[in-house]
């Protein structure tokens, strides 16, 4: 780890003007950054904590829609939509185990937007807008590839809107040493239509699974995706399982995840 | 830097390295060394404390991060001639072998059956109204804390069994 | 003043007549109080005062010579005081028993990973900063890394038994597979951790170590300094499972850093740097051949092997070691490869040869039985061999034929059905058994007893690594003299204290509780004496001396305290009878038809494993070590970057050892009665790696039971177990 200096403000405002140093970084709950420093993958000249700032913790309902602060951690997530959005509380329950959950949080989690990061799913699939302290992004323009968003230098997610879909469900086949998943799939059937988002799986982050939003727009049933395949190609092969093996596991977790959803 | 912590019911200042853990202040500066370096990546679950309440990784918390904040360790839940239910529970099951891990279970499992209590949801059964503390509810709520002598039954058997002596 | 005893003959049952009865008692743990509450004090725990921190730097090359080590570009740190190197620096931890030096390669790189220097400072933060940092030139060198590929091998003479070829050709049944087991690590919870402080010539190094009294020896040789002036504490372990067989690099770099600095240094390994610095188990390559006759009796038996080492280690993976004494067959050979390569060193890892040489033996009698159409159970019933079949030598005792029948029936093995056939849902179910073996040893081992009244002292360099050693020598020492457990302190894990075996290879119980057994033995004497009775008439019980009518207190009967040393070594029981832990592994797993995900649902293991001193210690090392099994069936892999070696699973997010999730609830151990005369003085055999031995096969052969389908590459990773499924 390198020498760096650290602030802790409590409004967006402040951690906005702090990151304005050279080399600055905002830092979530730490779950990946705090070893990613330890490993020296990353050397920030400050990090700005953003764990402190109330304005940016908590979930709210509007209309039907439903808000998620960016400090808010998994493990509310996990408790509070379990109700409300549940497979989105479920995705969130399944994240890391009970002590990451504790402090991990979403605004962390999307802006690090990790090829096998869970929320990415879930933002895509549900159609979700990415708040900054200076936008809205769609989440379609926000996720550009692996580590890669649209994120601008001292642009801090302060929130997560996700619009609450007629049905939804995530199935993730897990790693099961680190519980990131191999492949995950959110499915989520909106009243214009369906959205399959995959994660874990390609080396260019998460995606849209475009050929299977079509059929199950059609046919919202497991059978509709017969005939379908996903390539191989463009998929990640690592220590965990072959890129072919990850194709396979896509089809199988969406039709999974249709059956599901609820 | 300098950072207040209230750990075990106690107030401490401490002066630290910005890139002190949480983990090491408490072991090295607050002379509390029952919570356990395994991995200091947070993979293991060895320096499991509370944290205002709630289980996290004390490797994966800066030190600088928390000023303010109250923590328990494991020389708070109990002394070896004053524990508490579930560490007696552990010795009783042999819920433990080498105990490098143990402290960091026992802190897991105390959060854990006061989640439980408070109906806190896990994806073994959506939420736990009416429902039994499970073997397979404990195992996946206790997964992120490693065991190498791989005493995981006998942990089980006393996390129930600590949870059966409270209700 | 010292008794010295070898066991030359079998020995009469003294545990079974004396009258405290605790032996075999479910006892917690003396130690589980501090354990559970966090003051059991491990190497690191310790705070010393004007403590320095060091932190080891690693070499980045597989082969060559350190040129400039970059001592300046961290000097103007914060806070660093030093970047120690030293030509007696090692570059790997010893041996299991080697009791001298480990290669100290001085300026050179043998592989990547290997501890070259350690920066020492005044905080974690600053040494660690400094380590990563240093700007290190090398001149490399071409090495091999690739095991698979390394021109370098050594081809060992095969061991034979009758002749191999001449039963193959006489076979109906012909079976020839071959197996791989990747590399495989201890990972035991607490990293290698160390503290050494000098005081007036003398070193004190508090480490995690199994073996106090070879590691004594270690430090000195490595120093180069006398043993009187080595003193190592090593009073709780946090797992060893063989990664603390021998002193460390951490430890050696804690004392050359300490003695050249005047104060005290601690070094903790990162747990990177126990992947990368630490033995791990060789991956192995076996190919086994088995002949049948067409009514299920084997006629040849070969086992063939190649491993890996480091050049330099005398290690070798003895996969066959259980292949040599399981079966009986007219033919036997085995013969072992070991490729050398530039990369970490191999060494001892929780029963080395049988925890990975018995998944591929019975897998390979899994095949045999299903292709014969025999009950596998059957076929191990059908084939044990009469003597130890390569010597000749009669075995102690050994009830495996009585493990294998009642665990079947326990298990419910009679409802087993056709492979391939059973399914709820999308899980296709099986089951599968193994047969467990362990051969058993006694090593030289001393204890001293003290008797201050109705209390006692039991003073032995040995350690606990969570085996349980302070349960069971209070037991004993208790047993021996009359007193409950509770009124015994144990002391372990100081090399001022008399030497014993340490805690590896199964045989630190029987080593030190034979020892422990004699020195109190010795104290029962003094008694009989002073109550004035002969000793076998003495009975002890709840602190009274009883004999000849004559009785009274203990804590009156000694007004002075009454000390016995005893040592124990091996004799010639060891060339007569062979001895070895024996048992039976069932497992039933649920194995997902579109995914290769596999459940374990349910484990037994039916063992008999000599007389078991405390039930509840015994099982806990069984459990853990089945569990073992599970990890080596279905995730433990280290994976290595074939060009140059370096461990790329060097964490614990990467390398999976079993968590909670991974572990049934169903996992149960029942211990069959047993007394084994000819292995020592209080009839024991070791448990703590029978456990492991066997019980990753049940796991595989379950799969395939379930699948129709068999894996021949551990772990079976649902990639894998897919691909097997495909037409």
């Amino acid at each position: 780890m390198y020498a760096f200096d650290i602030e802790r403000p409590t409004t967006v405002a402040e951690a906005v003007n702090a990151l304005k140093t050279d080399e600055a970084q905002p830092l979530g709950g730490g779950q990946t950054l705090i070893p990613t420093l330890k490993a020296r993958l990353a050397a920030p000249s400050k990090l700005v904590s953003l764990s402190a700032i109330a304005e940016m913790i908590g979930i709210s309902r509007e209309g039907s829609t439903i808000r998620i602060g960016g400090a808010t951690t998994h493990g509310q997530v996990a408790t509070e939509l379990a109700e409300s959005y549940p497979a989105l509380g479920y995705l969130a329950s399944k994240i890391g185990d009970p002590a990451v959950r504790n402090r991990g949080t979403i605004g962390g989690s999307v802006a690090n937007n990790d090829p096998a990061a869970c929320y990415p799913a879930a933002c895509l699939a549900s159609g979700a807008t990415i708040t900054t302290n200076t936008r809205d992004i769609a989440a379609d323009d926000f996720f550009l590839g692996m580590f890669e968003t649209a994120l601008e230098e001292d642009e801090i997610v302060t929130a997560v809107t996700f619009p609450v879909p007629q049905k939804a469900d995530y199935q993730k086949f897990e790693q099961p040493a680190s519980r990131f998943p191999l492949v995950g799939v959110f499915v989520a059937k909106h009243d214009d239509g369906v959205r399959v988002a995959v994660t874990g799986a390609s080396e260019s982050g998460v995606f849209r699974w475009t050929e299977a939003e079509e059929a199950l727009s059609a046919d919202f049933s497991a059978g509709a995706l017969d005939g379908l395949s996903v390539d191989a190609d463009g998929m990640i092969t690592d220590l965990h399982g072959d890129g072919a093996y990850r194709a396979h596991l896509i089809k199988v977790l969406t039709g999974r995840a249709v059956t599901a959803s609820r | 830097m300098k950072t207040t912590l209230t750990v075990n019911g106690r107030s401490h200042q401490v002066e630290h390295d910005a890139r002190r853990t949480l983990l090491d202040t408490i072991r090295d500066d607050l002379g509390l060394p029952g919570t356990k370096k395994g991995c200091d990546h947070g993979q293991c679950g060895a320096c499991t404390i509370l944290l205002n309440g709630e289980r996290v990784n004390s490797c994966l918390c800066l030190t600088a991060m928390h000023d303010g904040d109250d923590i328990t360790t494991i020389e708070g839940i109990g002394s070896p001639d004053r524990l508490s239910a579930l560490q007696k529970a552990f010795v009783e099951k042999d819920g433990y072998q080498c105990g490098y891990c143990t402290p960091g279970q026992i802190m897991s499992a105390t959060a854990m059956l006061r989640e439980v209590s408070e109906g806190a949801p896990s994806y073994v059964s959506g939420d736990l109204d009416g429902a039994a503390l499970t073997d397979a509810e404990m195992a996946e709520r206790m997964s992120g804390n490693l065991c190498r002598c791989s005493a995981y039954p006998l942990i089980r058997e006393a996390i129930l069994m600590a949870s059966e002596a409270e209700t | 003043m010292k008794d010295h005893f070898t066991m030359d003959e079998p020995q009469p049952r003294v545990l079974d007549e004396t009258k405290q009865g605790v032996i075999g008692t479910p006892m917690d743990r003396p130690d589980g109080a501090r354990k559970v509450s966090g003051t059991a004090g491990y190497a690191a725990d310790h705070k010393v005062e004007g403590m320095a921190h060091g932190v080891l730097v690693r070499a980045t090359i597989s082969r060559g010579r350190v040129t400039d080590i970059g001592r300046a570009s961290v000097m103007d740190l914060d806070g660093v005081i030093e970047v120690v190197t030293d030509p007696r620096m090692t570059r790997n931890p010893a041996q299991g028993m080697a009791g001298e030096a480990p290669v100290q390669p001085g300026d050179d790189v043998h592989y990547h990973g290997q501890p070259i220097a350690v920066v020492v400072a005044e905080t974690f933060e600053a040494a660690r900063d400094a380590a990563q940092r240093l700007v290190v030139t090398y001149r490399k060198e071409d090495a091999a890394s690739d095991p698979d590929a390394t021109p370098d091998t050594e081809v060992g003479d095969p061991e034979t038994a009758g002749d191999f070829d001449a039963a193959w050709a006489k076979a109906d049944v012909r079976l020839d597979r071959t197996y791989t087991t990747p590399s495989q690590v201890s990972a035991a919870m607490e990293p290698h951790a160390a503290i050494a402080e000098w005081t007036d010539g003398r070193v004190e190094l508090r480490s995690s170590l199994q073996m106090v009294r070879f590691n004594k020896a270690e430090l000195a040789d490595t120093l180069g300094i006398d043993a009187d002036r080595v003193r190592i504490l090593s009073p709780f372990v946090g797992g060893g499972f063989g990664s603390k067989l021998g002193l460390g690099p951490e430890a050696v770099a804690a004392a050359i850093a300490s003695e050249k600095l005047g104060r005290p240094v601690r070094v903790v390994m990162s747990r990177q740097n126990v992947f990368d610095a630490v033995l791990r188990r060789s991956e192995t390559r076996q190919r086994v051949r088995l002949g049948a006759s067409k009514d299920g009796q084997l006629l040849a038996l070969s086992h063939d092997d190649r491993v890996s080492n480091l050049d330099g280690e005398g290690f070798a993976e003895p996969v066959s070691q259980a292949s040599q004494f399981l079966y009986r067959a007219d033919g036997l050979s085995f013969t072992q490869t070991v490729a050398r390569i530039a990369a970490t060193p191999a060494g001892s890892v929780r029963a080395p040869g049988e925890a990975v040489g018995m998944v591929a033996l019975e897998a390979a009698m899994d095949e045999l039985a299903d292709e014969l159409g025999v009950d596998p159970v059957e076929l191990r019933l059908n084939n044990l061999p009469d003597t130890h079949p390569m010597d000749g030598r009669a075995f102690s005792t050994r009830r495996l034929a009585d493990c294998l029948q009642d665990g079947a029936a326990r298990f419910g093995w009679a409802d087993r059905w056709t492979r391939g056939t059973r399914r709820e849902g999308d899980w296709l179910i099986g089951m599968g058994v193994a047969s467990a073996a362990r051969s058993n040893m006694l090593v030289k081992s001393a204890a001293r007893v003290r008797l201050q009244g109705d209390r006692a002292v039991v003073e032995t360099d040995m350690t606990d690594i969570g085996t349980g050693t302070y349960a069971i020598l209070s037991q004993i020492a208790g047993e021996m003299l009359g007193l409950s457990p509770d009124r015994v302190d144990v002391r372990l894990g100081d090399s001022d204290l008399p030497g014993a075996s340490g805690s590896g290879g199964s045989f630190g119980a029987s080593s030190a509780g034979s020892a422990t057994f004699l020195a109190a033995k010795r104290i029962r004497r003094d008694i009989a004496r002073k109550l004035g009775c002969p000793e076998d008439a003495l009975t002890l019980q709840n602190g009274r001396a009883r004999g000849d009518n004559r009785e009274a207190d203990l804590s009156e009967l000694i007004d002075q305290e009454l000390v016995g040393e005893a040592e124990i070594e091996a004799g010639k029981t060891d060339e007569s009878h062979f001895s070895a832990g024996f048992g039976a592994h069932f497992a039933e797993v649920a194995v997902n038809e579109w995914t290769g995900e596999v459940r374990v649902r349910r484990m037994l293991a039916v063992m008999s494993m000599g007389r078991i001193l405390n039930e509840k210690t015994a099982r806990s090392q069984a459990l853990g070590g089945m569990i073992w099994g599970i990890g080596t069936a279905l995730t433990e892999e280290v994976q290595s970057d074939a060009r140059d070696g370096h461990v790329v699973t060097r964490d614990l997010a990467n390398y999976h050892v079993p968590s909670h999730a991974d572990v049934p609830g169903d996992m149960q151990v029942v211990f069959l009665e047993e007394r084994d005369d000819w292995a020592n003085p209080i009839q024991t055999k070791g448990i703590g790696e029978l456990g492991i031995s066997g019980a990753g096969a049940a796991v595989i052969n379950a799969i395939s039971h379930a699948t129709g389908h068999r894996t021949y590459d551990c772990p079976a990773l649902p990639d894998r177990v897919i691909s097997s499924l495909a037409p």
